[in-house]
């Protein structure tokens, strides 16, 4: 082979910050550039867009895939930064013998066959998967992450039956029942997370405001429907299977600000790019939860968007702003006295050991009573796993948002500890491979739902220990659910996704 | 990671110096912020989750470990069955039956599936609740709503409820999906076969089978027993969880107890104390002790009218009435006082002035400290000085000159008051203690009052000159009747009992109790000559002092005026009690006996009047029953029945001639030859010297005669209006010394055959010898 300076037509991929990306030769068969706008101005003397989408163009105007012709410069050595990176790619293949006299060719097809294989060819499906590795450096999902995952599954899962069967004994007649229940959900989660894995996270970039849109379908809808227990609209049930529109309006958060932050994150400093989608968003999402009512969503949606703004390049003094707007909202409630009646409609947040046996308060903080319980019952070791004494139905539901109190009943702080470690680890490994991606939008997205565990693992755990009032947090891995669950390991799937990108340039 | 090394800075440097944001390129910051987001999720959102479940864990750990485990350990209390109480037959008084409880779980009627089939699991179990145990509809769905997990429906439901209630369980879970929403739980409760009989001593259990008065009440740690328990670590649903923490503690049985009380000497006493109340109209109650004067045991304790053991809540309709006239903050005051007035034990928890009963003991001691003799003689004037206040004897015109013996038989006040100077008021404040008088008696019973009596130094001479004859001092009628019995016995001081022994469950004997001497107060000389006095004034006196025809008794009637009473209640001038202390034999003391009547508010309110012939008719019964040998005085035998013998089936001649020698008058009736049948018939009672009436064919049968009245008639009267007729009377009552006929049991005008025996009821004539 010889080197890539000798060679005059690379394939390319433009991304929209009008850098160019030399693809690798494995990389090529599936991904699709994102190009709406090549500045050809930053490169006049070194490139010309021979190949496009089967047809030649002028110009790089909206192209995706592309063959550039490089001119080399005459002094070798003079070249720009940019054009060194593409240089230093791993080049798939040139056939600048077949473009030297074939600036018009349009078609393919048309070619003879003999040189056929000569020229660039989308590679089969069979190929495409050959080359795509499970777990490698380069094309492979990042392998630490993925362990993290599978880790986390795992022990959720085990944890999970352990806190359910007695409940499940009880109300359902078969021990049995969450978990057949979440391991079906498990199969499709990680199914999902495979194949999302294998798939362009780039073409998210498009359907971004199209999820947006569905996120505030679905939260119509939900207020539509007739409400289920006790008045309240969380879930959208599809037969046997619950749907949380607030799960779909998290993801649809993120993806639209990293798509809005990626493709405006220049402008993202002014307010009109950062404050005003900020608010438009949360506040509308937010009002639809208030409704519902899920005020953990809107917590959750609230600390998604300020992260995703603030990641995206909102200036810090917005954010400074918008915390000393919200402290003075709070102080004006507190002295109106408007927070406590706040406070009280928060199913008795903080009266959990203080309440009278058999007054409403008694029954409203049961679960979160029970849950004190179960964590102060713990100590440092744990009665052991499966000795839990506080998931024989005194803990409602323990299999759900309050799964984390009987781990630390049965696992004790230690284990409670290890756990957060692994979800920590989880955490710093997602966000710093999103850091690596090749593309502002791969970087924000990476984050941002990375992120989202972090926060809605924290979120949880100040929940089932009365910091927060009891609003239905879910434990990401742990948590019985399907759409929850299922949402999270597709979630994760394109975290992968973002993770095979990120890699390549590790050799 | 191409950015970075786009970046000319080699990637070391940048981290360490903060370049001017105008100098950082986007990837620069987004890199830093992302550094920021780590910082603050992991170190802030994870630290304070770890800081908060440390905080729990370690250092409200035991605090929330405590309350989660007294939630989780169920403790199941085995209910221990409470003893049984046996009179001293070994006759059931009272027991404890299983019965059960009828519980809810409201919280298990909620249906997340199905609201409306949890609601019509409510309505159900209302109904089916509502009717099986006769509660209200509406009550008992209201408990269905509330949201907790433990109501009672009803207690004490017997067997049949029980099976219903079963089958409603059994539905509810089959045709509703709802689980341990209604439960069934072990309860026992307390049967009194006899209703009232002996209730003042044996008093009655609460619904959690407390004891709340008398035995029941006094013995309730014995009858209790020790509830068992069964700690298990159980779920919230109150089912076992399936490790193992369990403990078991078996129930133990309560003990069963046997009183002193005779059940048959307790209804004879009950009987005739209750037909004394309502002739005299007794206002306050009327109270009677029977009392083994050798050991102290309580044979019989009647507190007359006594109430329902089986209803201790149920006040009479008067009460009730006069309840709900009041105004409707004082009536739960009022019902409560009513209530506690109907179960006060009058006979050792109240106390009472005995008068001229009191007179034995003073006679006693004056005869103990050799003060007096049987012959001493006393003179009554009708009336005494004793420092500047005069004092009046009962009889105003005085009992003249008069031995001791006498004075004690005409219970002389001024004799007494001379007999009590004599004694001198220290030696007599120390027998008054002696006696037990200034003590509680000990009896174990719950409530026993103090006496009232003069303090040390604050007795005048007026005080003692009126103690000496029994008056201005209040004493409990258990004091009382064991100061007799000590009179009786030889001096000895007992301490009375109504529970002889205790045994457990399974029959062994735990406790046995003695009886138990206090202290010997007069000397056995002393006793046996204040028998003989005290047996004379009832030989004397006759029917008003309590004369039972074939027994020798001894006794002493009182009637003491009731001072310092807030509301005169009697029709009388002055409200009285009159009582009777007294005991047989008179020269084998047995048993003792007080019959007391507060307030009688009737035609009389002497003791002589009013107490002795309910005395006398109770131990007319109780005597033979108690097997105390008879001693008939010759006149005694002049009324003593005899039992017919058997003539049927004999000639004419033959049977004349048996009923002859069996000391019977005979008339033939009809013209067979071989008798064919008899009045009165083979072994019923007969007064001696009775007209046995023979038939010898079935014409003679149907002739009758008429019943003459026999009211007013003194017994020999009676004798011979019913040989005149040709009927056969049966004595009954205070017979003899001026008894006189006061009911006969076939109504007067009445044809009866001839032969029949009328059986008639005497009584103390009313007209004469008041010797209080």
């Amino acid at each position: 082979m010889c080197s890539p300076l000798n060679r005059r037509y690379f394939y390319v991929r433009l991304s929209i910050e009008t850098q160019l990306l030399v693809q690798r030769s494995r990389a090529h068969t599936w991904v699709r550039p994102y190009t709406k706008k090549v500045n050809t101005q930053s490169f006049p003397k070194i490139m010309t867009v021979l190949f496009k989408k089967g047809s030649f163009a002028d110009g790089a105007a909206a192209g995706s895939t592309a063959l550039l012709r490089i001119e080399k410069p005459k002094g070798g050595n003079n070249l720009a930064p940019n054009l060194k990176m593409i240089l230093r790619g791993d080049v798939n293949r040139v056939y600048d013998h077949r473009y030297k006299h074939g600036q018009n060719a349009g078609d393919q097809k048309a070619m003879p066959k003999e040189d056929k294989e000569r020229f660039f060819v989308r590679p089969s499906r069979q190929r495409k998967m050959k080359n795509a590795k499970w777990f490698a450096v380069g094309m492979g999902i990042d392998l630490p992450f993925c362990i993290i995952i599978l880790i986390l599954l795992i022990i959720g899962t085990i944890m999970m039956f352990s806190a359910s069967y007695a409940f499940s004994y009880y109300t359902q007649g078969d021990s049995f029942f969450y978990l057949t229940r979440q391991l079906i959900f498990i199969g499709i989660g990680l199914a999902a997370m495979i194949v999302l894995s294998f798939f362009n996270y780039n073409k998210l970039h498009k359907v971004a405001p199209f999820v947006l849109g569905v996120a505030y379908f679905t939260l119509f809808l939900v207020l539509v429907l007739p409400s289920g227990e006790g008045g309240v609209k969380r879930w959208i049930s599809l037969g046997s299977f619950n749907l949380q529109p607030s799960e779909i309006a998290k993801f649809a958060v993120i993806l639209f600000f990293a798509h809005w932050a990626s493709k405006y994150y220049n402008l993202m400093q002014l307010p009109k790019y950062s404050v005003l989608p900020g608010v438009i968003v949360f506040g509308t999402i937010s009002g639809l939860l208030l409704l519902e009512p899920h005020y953990s969503g809107i917590v959750i949606v609230g600390v998604l968007t300020v992260i995703m703004l603030y990641i995206g390049g909102m200036k810090t003094k917005y954010l400074i702003v918008g915390g000393i707007v919200l402290v003075g909202i709070i102080l004006i409630l507190a002295v109106s006295g408007g927070l406590s009646y706040a406070m009280s409609r928060m199913d008795g947040w903080g009266e959990a050991l203080s309440a009278e046996r058999g007054t409403d308060m008694w029954n409203d903080t049961w679960q979160t009573r029970n849950s004190l319980y179960a964590i102060g019952s713990g100590g440092l070791w744990g009665l052991g796993l499966g000795q839990s004494h506080q998931k024989f139905l005194y803990l409602p539901e323990p299999q759900n948002d309050f799964i984390f109190a009987i781990v630390v009943e049965e696992l004790g702080l230690i284990g409670a500890i290890i756990i957060l470690l692994i979800f920590a680890l989880l955490v710093w490994r997602g966000i710093t491979l999103s850091l690596r991606a090749k593309d502002k939008f791969g970087k924000l997205l990476g984050i941002g739902l990375t992120s989202q565990i972090g926060v809605q693992v924290v979120l949880n755990i100040l929940v089932i220990t009365d910091w927060l009032p009891n609003t239905g947090i879910s434990l990401p891995f742990f948590s019985y659910g399907g759409s929850s669950l299922i949402m999270l390991l597709a979630q994760m799937g394109i975290v992968l996704s973002i993770s095979r990108t990120a890699n390549i340039e590790k050799q | 990671m191409d950015e970075n090394r786009s970046n000319e800075k080699p990637r070391a440097e940048q981290f360490k110096r903060k370049p001017k944001r105008t100098q950082k390129g986007p990837n620069q910051r987004l890199r830093q912020r992302a550094a920021v987001l780590i910082m603050i999720i992991l170190v802030l959102g994870f630290g304070a989750a770890t800081a908060r479940l440390a905080l729990l864990t370690l250092v409200h750990g035991s605090e929330l470990q405590e309350r989660a485990v007294d939630q989780q350990l169920a403790d199941t209390t085995l209910t221990a069955k409470r003893g049984t109480i046996y009179d001293a037959n070994g006759n059931v008084l009272a027991e404890s039956a299983s019965v059960w409880q009828v519980v809810m779980s409201p919280i298990n009627f909620e249906d997340k599936d199905d609201e409306e089939r949890g609601e019509a699991a409510r309505e159900a179990a209302a109904r089916g609740l509502s009717e099986i145990l006769g509660l209200d509809y509406e009550n008992v769905l209201e408990k269905t709503r509330q949201k907790s997990y433990y109501t009672v429906v009803k207690r004490k439901v017997e067997v049949e409820e029980r099976d219903k209630v079963l089958e409603l369980i059994e539905t509810l879970s089959k045709d509703y999906k709802c689980y341990g929403a209604v439960s069934l739980l072990d309860d026992y409760k307390r049967y009194y076969p006899h209703n009232d009989l002996a209730s003042c001593v044996i008093g009655f259990a609460g619904s959690d089978e407390q004891g709340l008065e008398g035995v029941e009440y006094e013995y309730d740690k014995y009858l209790a027993g020790t509830p068992g328990r069964i700690i298990t670590a159980q779920n919230a649903q109150g089912t076992d969880m399936p490790f193992a923490y369990e403990q078991n503690i078996a129930s133990k049985d309560g003990d069963n107890i046997y009183l002193t009380i005779d059940q048959n000497v307790q209804s004879i006493c009950e009987k005739y104390m209750a037909q004394g109340v309502a002739e005299n109209n007794v206002l306050n109650k009327g109270v009677c002790i029977a009392m083994d004067v050798n050991t102290g045991a309580i044979k019989a304790m009647v507190v007359s009218p006594g109430y329902d053991l089986n209803n201790p809540y149920e006040l009479t309709n008067e009460e009730k009435r006069k309840i709900s006239s009041l105004p409707e903050n004082e009536r739960e005051a009022a019902e409560g006082e009513a209530l506690s007035a109907k179960w006060r034990n009058k006979a050792v928890a109240d106390t009472y002035m005995p008068g001229s009963v009191f007179k034995m003991c003073t006679a006693a001691m004056a005869l103990e400290e050799g003060k007096v003799t049987e012959e001493s003689i006393f003179v009554c004037s009708g009336s005494m000085v004793v420092e500047d206040k005069t004092i009046h004897c009962h009889n105003l015109g005085g009992h003249g000159t008069q031995t001791f013996v006498e004075a004690v038989c005409n219970s002389c006040n001024p004799a007494f008051i001379q007999i009590g100077q004599l004694v001198g008021i220290q030696k007599f404040r120390d027998y008054y203690k002696g006696f037990g008088f200034s003590e509680k008696s000990g009896i174990d019973l719950p409530g026993e009052s103090d006496d009232t009596f003069w303090a040390e130094g604050t007795m005048t001479e007026v005080d003692f000159a009126v103690a000496s004859f029994g008056q201005n001092f209040g004493i409990t009628p258990i004091q009382m009747i064991t100061a007799c019995s000590a009179v009786a016995n030889g001096g000895y001081v007992l301490q009375p009992y109504v529970v002889s022994r205790i045994t457990d469950s399974k029959g062994n004997v735990i406790k046995s109790v003695e009886k138990k001497i206090k202290r010997q107060v007069v000397s056995n000389k002393t006793s046996e000559r204040m028998n003989a006095i005290l047996g004379y004034n009832s030989e004397k006196s006759g029917s008003t002092a309590g004369y039972v025809a074939g027994y020798k008794i001894a006794a002493k009637t009182g009637t003491s005026e009731k001072i310092g009473v807030v509301e005169k209640q009697s029709t009388f001038e002055e409200d009285y009690i009159s009582s009777l202390c007294g005991y047989a034999p008179a020269d084998d003391p047995q048993i003792a006996m007080l019959v007391f009547f507060d307030t009688p508010s009737g035609k009389a309110y002497y003791g002589s009047q009013v107490a002795s012939p309910v005395f006398i008719n109770i131990m007319t019964e109780v005597l033979p029953y108690l097997e105390v040998k008879t001693n008939y005085s010759e006149e005694d035998l002049k009324y003593l029945d005899t039992s017919a013998g058997d003539y049927t089936g004999l000639t004419v001649e033959q049977a004349t001639e048996k009923a002859k020698a069996d000391g019977f008058t005979v008339s033939v009736k009809g013209y067979g030859e071989k008798v064919i049948s008899q009045l009165p018939g083979v072994s019923s009672k007969v007064s001696a010297g009775g007209n046995i009436v023979l038939f010898t064919d079935d014409e003679s049968k149907t002739e009758t005669v008429s019943v003459p009245d026999f009211k007013d008639c003194t017994a020999s009267d009676a004798n011979l209006i019913a040989a005149g007729n040709g009927l056969n009377i049966s004595f009954k009552g205070a017979v003899r010394s001026g008894g006189i006929c006061t009911a006969q049991d076939i109504k007067e005008g009445e044809n009866v055959p001839p032969g029949t025996v009328i059986t008639l009821t005497f009584s103390a004539a009313s007209s004469e010898g008041f010797n209080d």
